[in-house]
């Protein structure tokens, strides 16, 4: 008897071993192509220092940069994951320039911490490409690669003030307070807003990115029993969430929804009518945007300083050319 | 106002829900004597001294200390005023130094915080020189045995050259050698004009020390009394409020066959080779210093601790008991030691404290017989006059006896053919210990087999049929009830004389 | 001295004052968080007209149902002594496991319902079976739990959303019975029978005996061990209800859904009067310190507070209410 709990005791604590063992590998199999490098010498070496491997459009930023990477023989991309650790990243970096990589790619983890990771790769003269998130200083960079956040907000406002007539009550849905995607996108919303009199921003809250946030934080309005004409949200999750709360409330009709990123959920609430704008921030062309210039840098060729990948609107009228990127 | 006096508590009234605590009590005391503060548990004695140090706030009274009146407001910082307290629970820092423990909260030190370590060390050495106390300040409080921590306890209280020492059962946990040693330190206290308050349920220890002494009962004043003066008799009436002729009503009870056989029992580090029967309707001690491996069987026998070898018997059938609850199978029942460490639930209710070990009893299909449990208890609670408000009052308000009880409640609840009492009586008042004195006996009329742990002699002696006596972690000698003798037990005890069992 | 007379006297007046007095501090004691909800519940009706409506109110119970759940089952591990931090991790693993059996025509509604609730309890019973065998510190095993279990939800979806759930699923969290939304009915179900199987169950009793002293309870030949393992199953189960329900309610299985979960189930029950020491708390006590929760996280939104604001007032009022808890319990 006791023999057996003790035995089962085991295995189960053996199985978690294995979950959190099958989780960590997950994350460290590309990392294994590391070993490779040595044996090839010819081969053009891209470090890519990414902040978090389980982030879903990070993932289709990855993505972009492994298709891209495949087009190219003579490149080979070592991906590592900081786990959202800034700390992490920086060690990773500094990895990257002992192992003396050709050139490195760099999603910061934070803002703060990544001017001293663009030191240190200077320092080792190895090129270095900030990709999406943009900082004070990123000029010290080689180049920088990636979209405007404001830019989201004004096209996602002026395509709802568009369809609203220029006039109407705006709710404005935040991502978590403080996050630059956050500031930037709702920054861009109100300097539209301010070019409309007859439009006002009548409530704002803050839903966390979460699906289930937004459809709380939407209820809460519809009780607030002020009008509300349109609800642009920060990113499309938090606007299905709400899309989700009016329906039940019968009010989606007399509501414009908007997001921001649009992943295959929202373009498919996009299809069916029910999401009006979102924005399609083009995380394959970041991807290869970024590796593509690290890699003309590592040979030698001149790069741009600042490559802005555009953002794309999206509607119902242009909803399937998006809908098939990502099949 | 009396300038003799350094102490005068007046018309003190403190209520909790559901009891009321102190009700119009007085405590007066003279400068540089010592005053005993006696009472049942749960007289009120605690609460008093509590009120004093500040902890309570009395709902209404007057106290006048040193010839100024504390103010309810400014009672908080009683050391400041001059007045400190040894728990009678202790409660040290285990991975601090002795030294540091002692200071702790006024170490010597510089700007910033930065300790004097050396002068720490020093100021306690200079301390422990004049309290004759021999323990290395920089000990770990860990090292020390109970009785030398309870010695630093008492030299804490004495640092801080307080004018009134609140003294609550300082010799409970010390020996013979060490209570000389505190009455030492009393009467040089006394002599540098400091007063005592001393709390002690040890009649004894009244004329040997003390000067004056009041008794509290049920929260009211009973009287004051010169200890010199005063009968054993006299006191007791006091505290109990009826006479008490004897404590001890020793039946002689059948002892019929065989209930536990222990034999060869060992546990590395504890003891070895322990040894010995307890028979139905018999009542076996076990005496023994503290330290001498005396609770450790028992534990070890009821399967907190299991042995590495040896053989227990149960109704002449070998038993493997390798927890509580093969114990309890076996129709084991053990009353521990501490009552707070391991006995107690203290957030939950008395009758939640008392069905514990029985609840299986009460449940169908998991749901308890709620109105089964409610007549179990109170029976149980009447027949054992356990006081309190209501059987749904949290048993952290009831008095040490009290909660004694209804733990002894537990395990009569469950029946058990074989109980185990270790320090059934600790911290207890004369009328509590009788009426568990009864209980005992009783209990043996109806055929248990129970053994008793005891440091006090006098229980031990007035109990047992048979006494086991221990020392250093093995059985030094066992003798008949007509063969004890408190200088038999003690020279065995020690480890003077070493007999084989008679 | 007194008289004998006198001393009798005084004690009959003061015995009625004090069974008065105790019985208001006793009302204090059981119902002074309700009190705070209440008088919550007045300020907010008189600072938004539109917060005392049927609707809204109903809204508030259903916001708060998921982590209600969660909280429950929280509560029963505190009372032990234990904490569970994985609550969060674990919706979030049975969500997209859930919802990957939920899609329309393919298994009958109530596959994803089991699978969901044995996966939670399956990672409970993993919890409780470490922290009772191997004696580690619940902390760190659930917080063990709480890494692997997000890491195993973000395996199985690929870090992806899996949507497309049949309706009959979906009624779980977005359907209603006379009115009333299923997610409350379940949540005053698991009420119910958390009420009962802590009170009315020698299991209560005995988790009530192991957070009140752990040794104690050894020594009175509980099986702790066991009991640890049910605790934790337990809390594991409702976490798995509580994943299922929100996957119903927003229509997807979301590898990142629940996070910080736990600590609004664990703000829940400490508002509601559970003791991390142990020991003490009830069920009724956290549905009312997570409906506190959702009264505010409402109230807030329907005053448009801004969400810096928002923040701070909800750490203030978390703090302050438990606080005044504390002073009413010191006081008697």
């Amino acid at each position: 008897m006791m023999f057996l709990k003790r035995w089962i005791s085991m295995v189960v604590l053996l199985l978690l071993t294995m979950f959190i063992a099958v989780g960590c590998s997950e994350k460290q199999q590309t990392s294994g192509q590391t070993g490779k490098q040595s044996g090839e010498n010819k081969k053009v070496v891209i470090g890519a220092a990414l902040p978090d491997f389980d982030d879903k459009w990070l993932s289709y930023l990855q993505d972009g940069m492994k298709e891209y990477a495949k087009t190219q023989p003579d490149v080979e991309v070592i991906y590592v994951d900081a786990m959202n650790d800034a700390n992490k990243q920086l060690s990773q970096v500094e990895n990257f320039v002992q192992q003396k990589v050709d050139a490195i790619v760099l999603i910061p983890v934070d803002t703060v911490s990544a001017p001293e990771m663009v030191d240190k790769a200077n320092q080792a003269n190895i090129p270095i490409v900030v990709v999406n998130r943009i900082f004070d200083g990123v000029d010290k960079a080689t180049a920088y690669v990636g979209s405007e956040s404001i830019k989201a907000g004004v096209m996602q406002m002026e395509e709802v003030a568009k369809i609203l007539g220029g006039k109407g009550n705006i709710a404005i849905m935040n991502g978590q307070m403080g996050q630059e995607a956050q500031i930037k996108r709702t920054e861009g919303n109100k300097e539209v807003i301010k070019k409309y009199p007859n439009m006002k921003v009548v409530l704002e809250g803050t839903a966390e990115w979460d699906r289930a946030k937004g459809m709380s934080l939407m209820e809460n309005w519809l009780n607030s029993g002020k009008k509300i004409d349109a609800v642009v949200s920060n990113n499309d999750e938090m606007a299905i969430g709400a899309i989700m709360a009016l329906e039940a409330a019968g009010k989606l009709n007399d509501v414009v929804v908007a997001g921001v990123d649009a992943t295959p959920d929202a373009l498919e609430y996009v299809k069916s009518g029910k999401l009006k704008v979102t924005v399609y921030q083009n995380a394959k062309g970041q991807g290869q945007g970024g590796l593509e210039t690290a890699i003309k840098a590592a040979k030698g060729e001149k790069v741009e300083k600042f490559n802005w990948i555009p953002y794309e609107l999206v509607t119902k009228d242009n909803v399937e050319e998006y809908i098939k990127k990502w099949q | 106002m009396n300038k003799e006096h350094v102490l005068e508590m007046i018309n003190i009234t403190k209520e909790f829900p559901g009891v009321k605590a102190l009700d119009n009590v007085q405590l007066k005391v003279k400068k540089g004597t010592v005053h005993a503060l006696m009472g049942e548990n749960g007289a009120g004695k605690s609460t008093l001294m509590k009120i004093l140090i500040g902890i309570y706030t009395p709902d209404s009274g007057k106290i006048i200390f040193d010839g100024e009146e504390l103010k309810v407001s400014a009672i908080k910082n009683a050391l400041d005023k001059g007045i400190s307290m040894i728990h009678q629970e202790l409660s040290p820092i285990p991975n601090m130094t002795v030294a540091e423990n002692i200071f702790l909260g006024r170490e010597p030190s510089y700007k910033f915080g930065w300790v004097k370590a050396k002068e720490l060390e020093e100021k306690t050495r200079k301390l422990f020189e004049k309290l004759e106390i021999d323990i290395d300040p920089k000990a770990k409080m860990s090292e020390l045995s109970i009785a030398n921590t309870q010695m630093v306890e008492i030299a804490k209280a004495i640092s801080y050259n307080s004018k009134l020492i609140i003294m609550d059962e300082p010799t409970s946990a010390i020996t013979e050698k060490e209570v000389h040693h505190l009455f030492k330190i009393i009467r040089s206290l006394k002599q540098e004009g400091v007063s005592i308050i001393y709390i002690t349920h040890k009649m004894d220890e009244l004329s040997q020390i003390t000067d004056e002494v009041t008794v509290l009962r049920d929260g009211k004043y009973i009287g004051t009394k010169s200890s010199d003066q005063i009968t054993k008799d006299e006191l007791i009436e006091m505290m109990v409020g009826r006479e008490l002729n004897q404590i001890f009503h020793k039946q002689q009870v059948e002892i019929k066959e065989l209930a536990l056989s222990v034999q060869q029992l060992s546990k590395k580090g504890k003891f070895e080779n322990i040894s010995f029967e307890v028979r139905k309707g018999e009542i076996v001690g076990i005496a023994g210093l503290m330290g001498s491996g005396r609770t450790e069987v028992l534990e070890s026998v009821f399967g907190i601790n299991p042995s590495d070898s040896g053989e227990i018997y149960v109704h002449g059938e070998k038993a493997t008991i390798r927890s509580p609850r093969d114990a309890i199978r076996y129709g084991m029942g053990l009353l521990t030691e501490d009552r707070k460490l391991t006995g107690l639930f203290l957030p939950l209710s008395v009758q939640d404290n008392i069905i514990t070990v029985t609840i299986e009893q009460y449940a169908k299909g998991g749901f308890l017989n709620e109105k089964k449990i409610r007549e179990d208890c109170q029976r149980l609670s009447d027949q054992l006059a356990i006081k309190t408000p209501s059987l749904q009052q949290l048993i952290k308000y009831l008095s040490g006896g009290n909660q004694q009880k209804a733990l002894i409640a537990r395990w009569l609840l469950q029946d058990p053919d074989i109980l185990f009492l270790d320090e059934p009586t600790r911290g207890i008042d004369v009328g509590a210990k009788s009426e568990i004195y009864n209980l005992i006996f009783d209990l043996a009329k109806k055929g248990k087999a129970i053994v008793v742990v005891s440091s006090e002699l006098p229980e031990i002696l007035g109990l047992s049929d048979r006494i086991i006596v221990m020392h250093d972690g093995k059985k030094t000698g066992e003798l008949s009830r007509e063969e004890a003798t408190q200088e038999r037990i003690m020279e065995l005890a020690t480890g003077e004389l070493v007999t084989s069992g008679s | 001295m007194s008289s004998q007379v006198s001393i009798v006297n005084k004690q009959k007046k003061s015995k009625s004052a004090v069974s008065s007095k105790e019985r208001v501090s006793r009302i204090l004691h059981k119902y002074g968080m309700l009190m705070i909800l209440i008088g919550l519940i007045i300020l907010m009706s008189f600072l938004s007209p539109t917060f005392l409506t049927t609707g809204n109110l109903l809204n508030i119970v259903r916001q708060m149902s998921v982590v209600g759940i969660v909280a429950i089952g929280v509560t029963i591990v505190i009372i032990t002594t234990g904490i569970d931090l994985s609550s969060g991790s674990v919706i979030a693993l049975v969500s997209v496991v859930a919802a990957s059996f939920a899609h329309p025509d393919t298994y009958p509604f109530f596959v994803p319902i089991l699978i969901g609730l044995g996966l939670g309890l399956l990672t409970g019973v993993i919890n409780g079976t470490i922290i009772s065998k191997a004696k580690i510190a619940p902390f760190i095993v659930t917080l063990g739990m709480m890494t692997a279990a997000r890491g195993a939800a973000l395996l199985f979806s690929d870090g992806r959303p899996i949507g497309n759930l049949s309706d009959s699923f979906k009624f779980i969290g977005q359907g209603a019975v006379f009115g009333i939304p299923v997610p409350i009915i379940i949540f005053a179900f698991v009420g119910v029978i958390s009420y009962i199987l802590l009170n009315k169950t020698k299991f209560g009793k005995y988790v009530y005996a192991i957070g009140g002293n752990e040794h104690a309870a050894i020594i009175a030949g509980v099986n702790v061990d066991k009991y640890k393992v049910f605790v934790y199953g337990y809390a594991g189960l409702l976490s798995g209800l509580a994943g299922i329900v929100l996957t119903s309610r927003i229509s997807s299985g979301q590898p990142t859904a629940g996070v910080m979960y736990e600590l609004d189930a664990i703000a829940a029950a400490v508002i509601g009067g559970t003791s991390l020491a142990g020991g003490i708390g009830t069920i009724g006590g956290t549905i009312v310190g997570a409906l506190i929760i959702g009264v505010m996280n409402n109230g807030l939104d329907l005053l448009n507070v801004s969400p810096y604001w928002q923040q701070i007032l909800k750490g203030v009022i978390i703090t302050v209410a438990v606080f005044i808890d504390s002073r009413k319990n010191r006081k008697s």
